[in-house]
């Protein structure tokens, strides 16, 4: 049998790539999170979630209509999909392109100095007086959301993914390969 | 056969064996990942499907039932002889949601009134504080509240309120101007010479504001719209789906 020279990682670069898929996980589950509680709290009044589109004044109104009632069953779908890691990589992308058009959408409203609710989590439109818009957590959140989206599309599937399990992740499949198991690389060296 | 040559067919075999047996996992893969797109997809469709078939407004019927303005300033749109159930609209002509509601379950409300399933009083009133957006919000609200106070019933008054939904300006800029009210009123078919000068004056502006102050404090409103049948409030989850609000009418009459 062919031995190949074991390189061993150091150690430092090891951890860092057995821990990844963890951290794609828990990236997951929190993405999953908000995007569930999210949609829930929309879903159940359709035309207050296109009210709360309508209150961004970016959207024609036809167009608005469409993302209202659109918007919070594709975040539902989006969470479940992340939460069993199934697509991840698309889920990934979805959710990172959806949080980058809420971080622009909640800039531009700032800018443009409207002082309406973001309607993230339901409600929306314009704010009581004496209410102060978050403007800035709002943003600051999804920009953060925005990067576990990507950290989930660069890296996907991550632990205990459907994706793994369905055997839809070819190439950069089993995480254990890269600790070690080297077997089958053998074996391509010897055909090839 | 050479040894050489045995060897190179048993590598052709497993070779075409591997590539066999990956074009097929190939082909699974797709087939898995094409069947899940599908029906996430789907259900993404599905969901979209459902909300527009929840907020489908009803066309309004023919006749509207009799509308009288109370001297309180409340609105009783009802046919003769109905007293229950109550359905009751708090309102601001300048509340983005009370457009959205009225846009979509304000047919609905004309017809219950007009089978004379329900007897509807429509509370106009004014939410916003003179902080918000340095006044500009609620002087365009008490214009049109004011302005609506100056019709004293009628298919005119319905016509009026629709209006001013429709032309509802955005909270930022001023909007319902007072040539604008006194055309739309007469476009909805006002014809008493007072109105001109009953708009123009604002004459009903403080009354229309008292009322506010008293329809918020005494009903505990958290804001507008609110839908109230029978003094309990409907979640807005009935509110703004046309079907479910007949139905919790309906149902409120049995």
């Amino acid at each position: 049998m062919l031995v190949t020279s074991e390189n061993p990682a150091p150690n430092r670069s090891r951890i860092v790539i057995s821990a990844l898929p963890w951290v794609v996980t828990v990236s997951r589950l929190v993405l999953a999170g908000v995007l569930i509680v999210a949609g829930w709290g929309k879903i159940g009044t359709p035309v207050l979630s296109v009210q709360a589109v309508e209150a961004y004044e970016l959207l024609p109104k036809s167009l608005a209509t469409v993302v209202g009632y659109g918007l919070p069953i594709l975040e539902i779908v989006v969470g479940v999909l992340l939460v069993v890691g199934l697509l991840t990589r698309a889920a990934g992308v979805i959710s990172a392109l959806l949080m980058l058009a809420f971080v622009i959408g909640i800039a531009s409203a700032w800018a443009r100095g409207l002082r309406i609710d973001c309607g993230c989590f339901g409600g929306g439109g314009q704010l009581a007086a004496g209410v102060e818009p978050d403007y800035l957590i709002d943003i600051l959140r999804d920009f953060g959301l925005f990067g576990l989206g990507v950290l989930v599309a660069w890296f996907p599937p991550g632990r205990f993914a459907l994706d793994s399990a369905l055997g839809l992740t070819p190439g950069r499949e089993p995480y254990d390969d890269l600790e070690g198991d080297d077997e089958e690389e053998h074996q391509e060296k010897e055909t090839n | 056969m050479g040894k050489a040559a045995r060897d190179q067919s048993a590598r052709d075999r497993i070779k075409a064996q591997r590539q066999e047996q990956m074009l097929k996992e190939r082909r699974k893969r797709v087939a898995t990942i094409a069947t899940a797109s599908v029906l996430a997809v789907a259900a993404v469709g599905a969901g979209w499907w459902f909300a527009a078939q929840s907020s489908r407004s009803e066309e309004v019927g023919a006749a509207l039932a009799p509308i009288t303005v109370a001297s309180d300033g409340s609105v009783v749109m009802a046919k003769a002889g109905v007293d229950a159930p109550v359905l009751e609209v708090f309102e601001d002509f300048q509340c983005p949601a009370c457009r959205a509601l009225e846009e979509t379950s304000g047919p609905t409300i004309k017809n219950l009134a007009a089978e004379g399933k329900a007897k509807v009083i429509y509370h106009p009133i004014t939410i916003f504080h003179e902080q918000t957006n340095k006044g500009v919000t609620r002087g365009n609200s008490v214009r049109a509240g004011a302005a609506s106070r100056c019709i004293p019933g009628g298919v005119a008054w319905s016509r009026f309120h629709d209006k001013l939904f429709d032309e509802q300006p955005s909270e930022n800029v001023e909007g319902f101007k007072i040539p604008d009210l006194i055309d739309w009123g007469k476009d909805a078919g006002v014809t008493d010479p007072g109105f001109d000068k009953c708009v123009t004056s604002q004459e009903k502006a403080a009354e229309h504001l008292a009322y506010s102050t008293k329809v918020l404090e005494t009903q505990k409103l958290t804001g507008t719209p609110t839908l109230k049948l029978n003094g309990a409030e409907v979640d807005t989850g009935v509110a703004f789906k046309p079907a479910e609000l007949r139905k919790a009418v309906l149902d409120a009459a049995k």
